[in-house]
């Protein structure tokens, strides 16, 4: 590393001993809003032509036809808008940061893999690695979602589940639920350990669940007879595992085809599991009978693809493709038809743009609409157990809600507000406000120095959508998505929430483009660096 | 054509009819004039087969059906049962890297049921080398690895649907350089690494099942006391080990040397345990007496051979000896390919050993059936059994031969000449298809483009014309 790049490190470390609170950007939030004169569909069905929504210290105070507004309450003028509740992510993994896992060579003489590298880890919790950031909730707030389950998905044991509210980044604030989920998938781990097999994975789970049951058994009687009793080892796995094995938490099994989803209700019957189907293969459609004899409720993953071990991805293109266009989108209208109860996953469409094109594209193969909205509201809330605060749009529920305008899912409705724990979000249009039309085009990458004593190489990759950008910086000592940035001529702007060593702050670029070549100048918001001078260019 | 329906025909046809091709939903079935290799009588030239349900009723000439049977002329093609495989890996997901659980020496805990795909092209693809049944099973990864299971070729079927009723359960076992990992350059030594290491293996686990055994009994002879004593932690693989210790698996032992073949026969008659069939057994030629004397078969390979160290001491001669001298053999694929071609494995035997025509095929059919112990049911064409049969062109013994039609349980499950067929339909869907997108994109370029007068004026005559 350069010496100058040590200083600038130097700089940020000298500056973590600030109050962190110095360096937030939180949204500026009014505590009371009053939403009037809007449509207000309470859940799908049930719906007010006109009516009025209060916003109290992040709950629904109010949702009806008439209300005196309240004095402190700013208003919201809700004419030809329709307000649902927000829409809920009900399995993802987009925003979870896990460590990087390294690759130690030696171990694959020594064999000494641990329980974590064989994918048996029911203490990793998503809470402790989800990255919330402003451009990471603003891609789900588009597409009006507003809260989030996030789940750890690698392995046989993945992990335990958290849902967020996508109201903030500081995730002690924006977490409903905790840990209230453990996800139990069948990939077996690609070390060599055991298991190493599919059939290995399931022979593993049938043995780990009699070594839990007999670990409760054993526990229960020390503790009730304790003399003439050998008391049990302390097992950190067992005690994880537990509130999920005797039913007192959900699990959710992690479905690559139709072939998992059998052995998921298999396994869940089998050891009175109570379980949650995620249909990652998108094959719910193919097992229907089975499911419906579960009575699980089923998370749907949009990827629409076809599995490996599907018919229709071993006779060539032609099959695959047609099979891909035409049924495996159609699998939510074939569960809906059934009576299956579902929601959505973003696990195979991790761009929420792409997680509600594609609940779209499900319409246009047959899903009722009303389906759709259920499955993303009120539905999602009641199989991810939350629907006491979460769904509707009912007074004492957390207020989040999606306003639109027009009916959301259909082709030209637009979000126009999104509120999460009553902070309201306004929803900027593709094309930057004032700005002259553009004149270049900037998306691809670019490699830009900052001069100005600093010398510090970034990397920006963006991509141009009309007159916004969106994309990500990467520097040497992070990497940080944006999304806002505008363009207007030939100029751009755009501002990065970079994180470094715990320290949230506003990076400001500002430049102009002429041809593969970019200058301006680089501003540091916040840490005292002032503004630099850099440029660069674009690179293949 | 509604829109939909012609949406999904090319799916429905290439799909090849993953149910039943004819005699879906017939209850009757009269095959006519054929050439019947029966196996287990004489063959019968210009012969009829009457199916009723999906049994065999009668084999012989004249056979009269009743008049809402569907009757399928044969025009004097050779009929045979259905060729079984006693040795593969299909129909399993993840395929043959699939089928092997590596992570410990002996893993009897795993089943290949749970990993049943019944979606795998390769089971069409044994029905068009008349294949009608299978034993699909662990790899050779470990001492003792997991369970088999065999299969009926129900295509179109779920695998629970597939799973041949009334057939034993099987457990493999592996001896020599596989178990041993000789072959392996990276990863961590796994014990053991000879020979004898690997019997040892088997007998530790034994001794280990007898301990859990006896430790349950005293378990349950005390925990009604007053004092009510811990019971005894459950242990899977254990449990599959004491059922092998009582006899409840046939047990396939992967075994290529003589020498581990007779020492490992001495360990299970100390243990009072059965070996059903060896696996590969290429230097069973040497031990024909003792192979004999204990009551063992052997599954192996025709003429392949040389590949690794263990499988050098041996020739293409080696099955039909076993055969001869009285030794139950059958000719498996261990291999979704071979498995197509089995009958032409069979055939080698006569080349390679003088084995008669019946001979040759009774090792690709009762054979099989009696190590998996469904011959009540398949292996021959006779009455009262399944109606498993496959149809060839010419006799299937001949190079030139290939089978026309395969039906399992009185189902016509491969159709060569509709499959055909199906493919030229589907092919010209398919063009049909392209033209219209194409014609729609035309269409919609057409109406995008701003007419240019000019363009206009010049085309104008042509389209006339």
């Amino acid at each position: 590393m350069k010496r100058r790049q040590l200083c600038f490190l130097l700089l940020l470390t000298l500056l973590m001993i600030l109050p962190a609170a110095a360096f937030s950007a939180d949204e500026a939030l009014h505590s009371v809003w009053a939403v009037k004169d809007c449509k207000i569909v309470i859940q799908p069905g049930r719906v007010i032509e006109k009516g009025v929504i209060i916003i109290r210290d992040g709950l629904i105070e109010y949702a009806g036809l008439n209300a005196v507004i309240p004095a402190d309450a700013e208003i919201i003028d809700g004419a030809g808008l329709t307000a649902y509740a927000g829409f809920i992510d009900a399995f993802g993994d987009s925003i979870l940061k896990m460590p990087e896992e390294k690759n130690d060579p030696s171990k694959m003489y020594s064999g000494d893999y641990s329980d974590k590298e064989r994918g048996i880890a029911p203490e990793i919790k998503a809470y402790d690695f989800v990255n919330l950031t402003k451009a990471g909730i603003t891609k789900f707030h588009k597409n009006g979602i507003t809260a989030a389950l996030v789940i750890p998905s690698k392995g046989i044991f993945t992990g335990q589940a958290s849902l967020f509210s996508l109201s903030q980044t500081v995730k002690e604030k924006a977490v409903i639920f905790k840990d209230n989920l453990l996800g139990i998938g069948f990939s077996a781990s690609s070390v060599a350990g055991y298991p190493d097999s599919l059939m290995g994975v399931i022979a593993f789970l049938k043995q780990e669940f009699a070594d839990v049951a007999y670990y409760i058994m054993h526990t229960s009687r020390w503790e009730n007879e304790m003399n003439g009793i050998i008391r049990p080892e302390y097992k950190a796995e067992f005690e994880e595992i537990i509130p999920f094995f005797t039913g007192k938490k959900q699990v959710v099994f992690l479905c690559r085809n139709q072939n998992d989803i059998i052995r998921a209700i298999k396994i869940g019957s089998e050891y009175k599991l109570k379980y949650l189907i995620c249909d990652i293969g998108g094959e719910a459609f193919r097992v229907i009978p089975e499911l419906k004899k579960s009575g699980a409720p089923v998370m749907l993953a949009l990827g629409f693809k076809s599995p490996i071990t599907s018919i229709y991805s071993q006779q060539g293109k032609d099959v695959r493709s047609e099979a891909e266009r035409e049924l495996y989108p159609s699998n939510s209208a074939r569960l809906a038809e059934a009576g299956i109860k579902f929601a959505f996953s973003s696990y195979s469409t991790p761009e929420p743009d792409k997680f509600l094109g594609n609940i779209m594209i499900a319409v246009e193969k047959g899903l009722p609409t009303e389906k759709a909205l259920r499955a993303l509201t009120v539905d999602a809330a009641a199989i991810l157990g939350v629907d006491r605060v979460l769904g509707t749009i009912e007074s004492g529920k957390i207020a989040n809600l999606v306003i639109s305008q027009g009916d959301p899912l259909l082709k030209d409705s637009k979000v126009k507000y999104v509120f999460a724990d009553g902070i309201k979000f306004d929803m900027k249009e593709k094309k930057a406000e004032g700005g002259d039309k553009p004149t270049v085009n900037v998306s691809g990458k670019w490699e830009i120095m900052v001069g100005g004593g600093m010398e510090l190489k970034i990397t920006l990759e963006v991509i141009q959508e009309e007159s916004m950008l969106s994309g990500k910086m990467t520097s040497f000592y992070n990497q940080d998505e944006f999304t806002d940035g505008t363009v207007s001529g030939n100029e751009i702007n755009l501002v990065v929430t970079a994180n470094a060593m715990g320290i949230t702050f506003d990076i400001y670029v500002s430049g102009v483009v002429e041809g593969d070549n970019i200058s301006g100048t680089i501003t540091f918001g916040a840490l005292g660096l002032g503004s630099s001078e850099y440029t660069g260019k674009r690179i293949p | 054509m509604k829109q939909t329906q012609f949406k999904y025909l090319l799916i429905n046809i290439l799909i090849l009819s993953m149910s039943a091709i004819a005699a879906a939903g017939k209850d009757e079935t009269l095959l006519k004039n054929g050439n019947i290799i029966t196996i287990s009588g004489s063959d019968i030239k210009g012969g009829d087969i009457l199916i009723k349900g999906t049994r065999i009723e009668k084999i012989g000439k004249n056979i009269k059906a009743g008049p809402e049977a569907l009757v399928i002329d044969l025009n004097g093609k050779w009929v045979m049962p259905g060729i079984i495989d006693s040795h593969s890996h299909i129909a399993l997901e993840g395929g043959v890297g699939g089928a092997n659980e590596g992570g410990n020496l002996i893993t009897a805990e795993v089943d290949v049921k749970d990993i049943l795909n019944s979606e795998d092209y390769n089971i069409f693809l044994a029905l068009a080398g008349g294949v009608t049944a299978i034993h699909t099973m662990h790899g050779s990864a470990n001492p003792i690895g997991g369970r088999g299971i065999a299969l009926k070729l129900r295509w179109g079927s779920t695998a629970p649907e597939m799973i041949f009723k009334g057939a034993p359960e099987t457990i493999k076992w592996a001896l020599g350089e596989n178990p041993k990992q000789s072959s392996f350059s990276a990863g961590k030594p796994r014990y053991p690494k000879t020979r004898m290491g690997v019997e040892a293996s088997i007998r530790a686990i034994f001794e280990e099942a007898r301990d859990y055994v006896k430790a349950w009994d005293d378990y349950n002879k005390k925990k009604d006391n007053k004092v009510k004593p811990l019971p005894p932690k459950k242990d899977l693989r254990l449990e599959v080990i004491a059922d092998v210790l009582r006899g409840k698996y046939l047990i396939r032992c992967h075994a290529y040397e003589a020498e581990e073949m007779l020492s490992i026969m001495k360990l299970c008659k100390e243990y009072g345990v059965k070996l059903a069939v060896f696996e590969h057994g290429l230097e069973g030629y040497r031990i024909t007496n003792e192979l004999i004397k204990y009551g063992v078969g052997v599954s192996t390979f025709a003429d392949f051979w040389g590949y690794k160290w263990e499988a050098f001491k041996t020739m293409p001669h080696s099955a039909a000896l076993m055969a001869k001298r009285g030794v139950l053999i059958a000719l498996n694929s261990d291999d979704a390919e071979r498995m197509r071609r089995l009958y032409l494995d069979a055939a080698k035997t006569m080349r390679f050993g003088g084995l008669s025509e019946n001979e040759a095929l009774r090792l690709i059919t009762i054979n099989p059936a009696k190590m998996l112990g469904v011959d009540k049911w398949v292996g021959t064409l006779e009455p009262g059994k399944d109606a498993d049969i496959a149809v060839f062109n010419r006799h299937p013994l001949d190079p030139y031969t290939l089978c026309e039609m395969t039906m399992v349980d009185g189902k016509v499950l491969f159709d060569r000449a509709k499959y055909f067929e199906d493919r030229k339909k589907a092919a010209e869907i398919k063009k049909q298809k392209d033209e219209l997108k194409k014609a729609e994109e035309m269409k919609k370029k057409e109406s995008e483009q701003k007419p240019d007068p000019k363009s206009i004026e010049t085309q104008a005559p042509k389209g006339g014309n």
